[in-house]
């Protein structure tokens, strides 16, 4: 079992790769089509800027090629900060930019003005639905995000977190899974969520 | 709840861990990578990694390092000392870290931190400030000759871009005599970025006190941990005890 980790030039690969192996898969940090197409599970990383991130993407030719394995092929798929506000169908960062578009929402800043942004920190997470995840209610992961993503239909929300009001933390549509707090970081819970994921879809 | 961040600060001089005392008298206290190791099995909020001596003596952090430190972390990771190009920053990113943390080039080149927000998100610029009490009022200590007032310099950062701000009042610095609360206080009603607030613990009292009298909700801290028998886990323990929410 195979975990291709997308390099587009947004941040933290690395630390999502050293997850993945630590947990025992195969995993590969690549951008190559053909390497993409092979593995069993997508997952799609990254810090920085929703248009930054979009436009790398399409420069390097994934825009159609993610779209396909993931909704065409229904391959797992985790996307992680902004690699879960990039699936979004528009988003506000710096210009407003298209995403991927693979769940119905925009990503917007976060609007809290008696608090600190970025939300940042450990913060726990409220569990809505009845899958997999549900084994990490009010459990604490690492947050990092100015941005977060408005999620037009309930049904796809996973979590949610409370930071003044309460944002969406995980996503969960089909075979897309999504966290907008950092597994990677997350010390044994992190580990463990992601060790859920792979397991659940495999 | 957001959670209160105890961070392990650790201060490196090209070659072992140290710690400064009122930034001066180095003294050794180890490797770190077995530090790393340590503090990743004590599950820790946070670790700072810093080269203190990197921009003095016009080199960067050991990528190397940096690189086996973050091997050894499944929490998130900041690392500083040299870092005055965009390419510095990519470097320390793409060995795993999460934030990276500047100083000086704040004072040579602010429009760095522009620079710097703009193509990696703020989120993961940090900015050091260390601050010295003259008269009564607070300013930047550095060594550029420029003179901010603290309050002055927190907005100037602030608009320019930065995602976090670690405050260090030099006087406290290694001393263990608690950490001056007025401080914090005055910083934190300009500040709209997270603060982490350093200098001064020694014991687990002046950590009740800081996040009594204060709305701090990040702390880094070396001495302690490297001088006393407290870990990170005793200082959550006791804020557990006042209300604080903490991650236990």
């Amino acid at each position: 079992m195979k975990v291709a980790i997308i390099d587009y030039g947004m941040g933290n690969v690395a630390s999502v790769d050293k997850a993945v192996s630590y947990l025992g898969y195969e995993s590969i940090i690549t951008n190559n089509p053909n390497e993409i197409n092979s593995s069993n599970y997508i997952i799609l990383p990254g810090v920085g800027a929703f248009a930054q991130g979009m436009d790398n993407l399409t420069k390097l030719g994934l825009v159609d090629l993610l779209t396909n394995e993931v909704i065409v092929n229904k391959k797992p798929f985790l996307g992680i900060c902004l690699g879960m506000q990039l699936i979004a169908t528009k988003g506000h960062e710096l210009k407003l930019t298209n995403g991927l578009g693979w769940v119905e929402g925009e990503v917007i800043k976060i609007n809290e003005p008696d608090k600190s942004i970025p939300h940042l920190g450990w913060n726990e997470i409220t569990v809505t639905n009845d899958s997999f995840i549900k084994d990490f209610n009010q459990k604490d992961f690492y947050f990092i995000h100015s941005y977060h993503f408005n999620v037009t239909n309930r049904e796809d929300i996973a979590a949610t977190v409370n930071y003044g009001n309460s944002y969406v933390a995980a996503i969960q549509k089909e075979n897309i899974f999504a966290s907008q707090f950092h597994p990677e970081k997350s010390q044994l819970s992190g580990l463990s969520l992601i060790k859920s994921f792979l397991n659940f879809y495999a | 709840m957001l959670k209160t961040r105890i961070i392990p600060i650790l201060t490196f001089n090209g070659f072992a861990l140290v710690k400064t005392k009122q930034f001066d008298n180095p003294r050794m206290v180890g490797n770190p990578v077995q530090s790393a190791r340590v503090y990743n099995s004590r599950a820790v909020d946070e670790l700072m990694f810093i080269d203190i001596f990197a921009t003095k003596q016009n080199r960067k952090i050991n990528l190397k390092i940096v690189k086996d430190v973050i091997k050894e972390c499944f929490m998130p990771v900041g690392i500083g000392g040299g870092v005055n190009t965009l390419d510095d920053i990519n470097d320390l990113l793409h060995v795993g870290a999460d934030k990276v943390i500047i100083k000086q080039v704040a004072f040579s080149n602010p429009n760095f931190i522009t620079a710097a927000a703009n193509f990696f998100g703020s989120q993961c610029i940090c900015i050091s400030i260390d601050v010295k009490k003259k008269n009564n009022e607070y300013f930047i200590l550095n060594e550029n000759g420029v003179n901010f007032k603290m309050i002055d310099f927190i907005k100037i950062v602030q608009d320019l871009g930065v995602g976090e701000i670690i405050l260090n009042n030099v006087d406290c610095d290694g001393v263990m005599n608690g950490f001056d609360i007025n401080l914090y206080n005055i910083a934190s009603l300009i500040a709209s970025v997270p603060i982490v607030y350093v200098g001064g613990g020694g014991n687990l009292d002046h950590y009740e006190e800081l996040f009594t009298k204060t709305n701090c909700n990040a702390v880094g801290s070396a001495s302690i941990f490297h001088f006393t028998q407290y870990t990170p886990s005793d200082i959550k323990n006791r804020l557990y005890k006042i209300g604080k929410p903490v991650r236990i």
